[in-house]
């Protein structure tokens, strides 16, 4: 390109040159120009459309992930890069500082994109013991608590120990996974929003089918032993998750990850890579997806403890998660393992246990309409106030001889005795109250009880407390229906309308509508992936301490459980208000129960994903370079691609527009417009712009095609030119002084200012160089369906009168210019005026009013210092143009 | 153009990839030739006339960016599209740096990875009636 164009400007020089081949070398030339044109603003308009996509996400009303952010930066990169090489096409390469430009705002972006590293430790295992506060880093915030309850606070956690993150990256590397997974999540498309069930279970077997790095093996091999020889016997283990991130203020990750228990050694490696996959669950990965976590900056720690038979578990809360006025430990039982508790699946024991010291009537309970059994459990330490609520427990997970755990009915005279004695309840009450003192916030505590009596600490993490505040009786709205339901338990607070939908599969999960109400039997970990779409959960079974209840509050989606025969009375398809607060289900929707409960789900804003959009953003969307009149439009200050856009488009619609005005061609290969008569101006089609093979010196206006100079001539041709306006003495005195000052200025005379006018066009492009009178005037225009393509420049100067009034006309056309929507940059006598990305319509109506102004503004100068001839031609002319744009 | 009968060659190591999607490009009127690999890729290349290469990124051997380089230095009319399931700015910049018409994610809509192939032939065919 840059060959011909160097070419081509020698082959101008040359007199006498051969016409045919200067023009056959300009229309190379256009055609190539014009070419790279479109294909840079088609590149520029990607990258626009994709640069609105960042502004809309960083408004944060929808959640997206890395893929998101990635492909997006990705597209935009393509798109600017590719405007560069299209300039370089253009210009013959004459901005070379873009490439350092993009490539240092690459630079920056990826920084912020590349995955965290963690500090590097050669270790693959560490026993608890030797786990230090603040190595989360390396074992995970859950083992990293633990382990720190255990060495700083001497309370008994099961011993074991932690298969750290250089352990996880070394598996993820031996085995070629994370660009797997990598390539696996984005074949489920930037923007997909799941299902992820074909997506989680291609990764999930990946991992499992993977290999344990053998100094791994040997690592765990050798804790494993020295764990048994400590104990003197045979040991199984639990396996549990320990995630970077998970457990930690922001997030809880509560049940997304696996736990493996009662494992044997010979399954031990299996378990590793169970607890490594369900990274990608498909709760797992819409929980990332939901919450705005980076999966590439997880790692997967795993915690190996010792397994505890406990004779009963749960979790215990140092304070109520749906009220932080209440100051009460709340403890949940369950008989057997706490997994009951933590998966919702059964129904458990509450104790309530107050830290006041009286025995003052403790405040309504919050969460459960049902009266209470009061039990004063002691008199010999009346400190304790504590409620119990002791249910019917029909079923228990235990752990099973050989390995693994299950689940059994409950003997039937069982079943209705405390998970807790009186004692223990006092003693956890205790440990519960040592380590929030100790974390200082309050604590999600997962115990376990052995048939020693001792009581384990198996993971503690910060309690999130949704801010709740329960209606006094004065300001209860209740609906004037009966409801449908009015038992059960806040698991999460606020009120919800929708559909009622059933979920008792994995099945139904694709089936589950936006926004519906979801209604399930047992408030298992596995929902939790419809959380984010359900307006409102009802659970038949489970407690506020169950890992859905958990994520419901994280999601601020109201939550009710415990309700008895929710199944039944909710019927598939009907529309109900669920209050959860209230712990009532209404039929229809109730407004008065939906206002102000109706939180804005804003999850995005301060998660690590939405952070690196903020960031990335920083150096994507800003525009810095505003104005392309300073000094400072430069390539080298473009520090976003945003500016390089914005230079790239200013600079080519300039190179662009200077292709007519610095070419010029001979009469001989253009064709005299005939329209009626022969007229003085003269026409080369430079690609497609005649309907036809046009044969002879003429071609009439209808073998014309081109848009922009047929919607210019348009204008022209639509109101006869009244002739010169009648001169006043002084006028006529200025053009008289001017064209004997400036021989040139004289038509007869032979001079460059003697050209005739001449249109160069095709289909959708037309460049004009016109001398009407004593003015010149060019325009250039791009004008088809793409609105993003479409611009018109225009260009006006000169005049017979003196530079006062020459100005005055300039500023003249250039206020009706700016009537009608161009951007108008005046500069002595010198007007430019510029309009792009509009419509097609739009544009051909402009070019009208271009096309009128260039007749009737001729020989307006010499009038322009008498002003109520001024305003006689501004409102004729308004009134001109309007009629024309109306017509 | 659209009945214009477009040579397109897809190397790409999933198989099932290549035969769904030769199938549905087949419909549009794309004459599509199949590669599992680079090398096999210059098999057809030299065998067949081809006015555009769809070219994944990431394949066993000679990787898709090693492939590009050595097409457009021995067939340099023939344009590239590179087709990528984990779409990094280096590797797609660097492919449109090395010459690539433009650069495509999978899994990817079949009526645009279609358009795409036009728009890069009818680049191709402005190219060879001396555009640019």
């Amino acid at each position: 390109m840059k060959n011909i164009w160097g070419w081509f400007s020698k082959k101008r020089s040359v007199e006498n040159e051969d016409c045919d081949v200067e023009v056959e070398y300009l229309r190379l030339n256009f055609k190539a120009r014009y070419h790279s044109f479109k294909l840079l603003i088609s590149a520029n308009n990607k990258s626009l459309e994709n640069m609105a996509d960042i502004e809309r996400a960083l408004l944060g009303k929808e959640v997206f992930g890395m893929g998101f952010i990635k492909s997006r930066v990705t597209a935009i990169a393509v798109s600017v890069f590719s405007m560069i090489s299209h300039l370089k096409t253009i210009t013959g390469g004459k901005y070379p500082e873009l490439e350092p430009s993009f490539f240092r705002i690459e630079q920056e972006i990826a920084k912020v994109l590349s995955p965290k590293k963690n500090a590097e430790d050669p270790r693959l295992v560490i026993p608890f013991k030797d786990v230090e506060p603040g190595m989360a880093y390396l074992v995970g915030e859950k083992m990293d608590h633990a382990a720190e309850v255990k060495n700083k606070l001497g309370l008994i956690v099961p011993e074991g120990f932690a298969i750290t993150s250089t352990a996880y990256e070394l598996f993820m590397k031996e085995n070629k996974l994370q660009s797997e997974i990598e390539r696996i999540i984005q074949s489920a498309g930037p923007d997909s929003k799941g299902p992820f069930d074909i997506l989680s279970s291609r990764i999930r077997s990946l991992i499992l089918e993977s290999k344990i790095p053998d100094a791994l093996e040997q690592s765990v091999r050798e804790q494993w032993e020295a764990l048994e020889r400590a104990k003197g016997k045979k040991v199984r283990l639990a396996l549990r998750s320990s995630a970077m991130g998970e457990d930690s203020k922001e997030n809880s990750f509560a049940g997304q990850y696996r736990s493996e228990l009662n494992v044997a050694w010979e399954g031990v490696f299996d378990a590793y890579k169970e607890v490594v996959a369900s990274k990608y669950s498909v709760k797992a990965i819409s929980y990332k997806l939901n919450r705005g976590v980076r999966d590439e900056d997880i790692a997967m720690c795993v915690g190996c403890m010792e397994m505890v038979d406990a004779v009963a578990g749960g979790v215990a809360y140092s304070r109520n998660p749906v009220d932080p006025d209440d100051e009460s430990v709340y403890i949940n039982a369950a008989l057997g393992l706490p997994k009951s508790v933590v998966d919702g699946q059964d129904t458990c024991d509450l104790f309530v246990v107050s830290r006041a010291v009286t025995y003052d009537v403790m405040p309504a309970r919050l969460y459960d309409k049902e009266p209470l059994d009061f039990v004063m459990v002691s008199q010999k330490e009346p400190e304790l106030n504590i409620r119990a609520d002791v249910r019917e427990k029909q079923y228990q997970v235990a752990c099973l001889e050989t390995e693994g755990v299950h689940r059994t009915e409950i003997r039937v005279d069982k079943r209705n005795e405390p998970a807790l004695s009186d004692e223990k309840i006092r003693e956890l009450f205790s440990l519960v109250i040592r380590i929030e003192n100790y974390y200082n916030c309050p604590q999600d505590i997962e115990w376990a009880l052995d048939r020693d009596g001792r009581l384990f600490i198996l993971q503690c993490r910060p309690l999130k407390q949704t801010s709740f505040r329960p209606q006094t009786n004065d300001d209860a709205v209740v609906p004037r229906v009966a409801p449908i339901v009015d038992t059960g338990i806040t698991a999460s607070p606020g009120a919800g309308y929708g559909e009622v939908c059933h979920v008792s599969k994995r099945a139904d999960i694709l089936q589950f509508p936006e926004g519906a109400v979801l209604v399930v039997e047992q408030a298992l970990p596995a929902w939790a992936s419809l959380i984010n779409r359900a307006s409102a959960v009802v659970s038949e079974q489970g407690s506020f301490a169950g890992h859905l209840a958990n994520v419901a509050r994280e999601f601020h989606v109201p939550a009710l459980f415990a309700v008895k025969d929710a199944m039944k009375l909710l019927t598939p398809g009907d529309l109900v208000t669920v209050d959860a607060d209230s712990m009532a289900v209404y039929p229809g929707k109730h407004d008065e129960l939906l206002q102000n409960k109706v939180r804005e789900r804003n999850l995005m804003a301060g998660s690590p994903v939405f952070e690196a959009l903020k960031h990335v953003s920083e150096h994507i969307v800003h525009l810095h370079l505003l104005n392309p009149e300073s000094k400072d439009f430069t390539p080298e200050n473009c520090t976003t691609y945003h500016d390089i856009t914005r230079f790239i488009h200013e600079k080519s619609v300039n190179e662009m527009f200077q292709f007519g005005k610095e070419n010029h061609f001979t009469e001989r290969s253009s064709k005299q417009l005939h329209y009626v008569v022969p007229m003085k101006w003269w026409i080369l089609n430079l690609d497609d712009g005649f309907s036809q093979e046009v044969q002879g010196k003429y071609v009439k206006i209808e073998h014309i095609v081109s848009i922009p100079m047929l919607a210019f001539w348009k204008g022209f041709t639509a109101i006869p030119w009244d002739g010169p306006p009648p001169l006043d003495g002084k006028g006529f005195a200025a053009v008289m002084f001017q064209s004997t000052a400036q021989p040139a200025l004289v038509t007869s005379m032979p001079s460059k200012f003697a050209d005739r006018n001449y249109f160069m066009l095709s289909k959708n492009y037309c460049s004009l160089n016109s001398r009407l009178g004593y003015h010149f005037a060019t325009m250039e225009a791009l004008v088809g369906d793409r609105a993003g393509e479409n611009y018109v420049n225009f260009q006006f100067k000169g005049g017979a009168a003196d530079f006062e009034r020459k100005m005055k006309r300039v500023y003249f056309i250039g206020e009706l210019l700016e009537r009608y929507g161009f951007r108008v940059d005046v500069r002595q006598d010198n007007l430019s005026a510029r309009l792009e990305g509009y419509d097609r319509e739009y544009m051909e109506k402009r070019l009208q009013v271009l096309g009128y102004l260039t007749l009737h503004t001729r020989q307006l100068d010499m009038i322009m210092t008498n002003s109520s001839r001024v305003v006689y031609y501004r409102e004729k002319m308004i009134k001109d143009i309007d009629k024309l744009l109306a017509a | 153009m659209e009945n214009e009968i477009i040579n397109l060659l897809i190397v790409d190591d999933e198989e099932r990839f290549l035969l769904t999607t030769k199938k549905l490009l087949e419909k549009k009127g794309i004459h599509t030739h199949t590669a599992t690999s680079g090398t096999a890729g210059f098999e057809v290349l030299e065998s067949n006339p081809v006015d555009v290469v769809v070219l994944d990124v990431k394949m066993p051997g000679m990787s898709g960016m090693g492939v590009l380089k050595k097409i457009k230095k021995e067939f340099p009319d023939i344009e590239v599209i590179m087709l990528t399931g984990h779409a990094t700015v280096q590797s797609a910049v660097g492919g449109i740096k090395f010459g690539a018409f433009d650069y495509i994610m999978k899994p990817c809509d079949i009526d645009v990875l279609a358009g795409k192939i036009r728009e890069a032939y009818s680049k191709k065919m402005k190219s060879a009636a001396g555009g640019e």
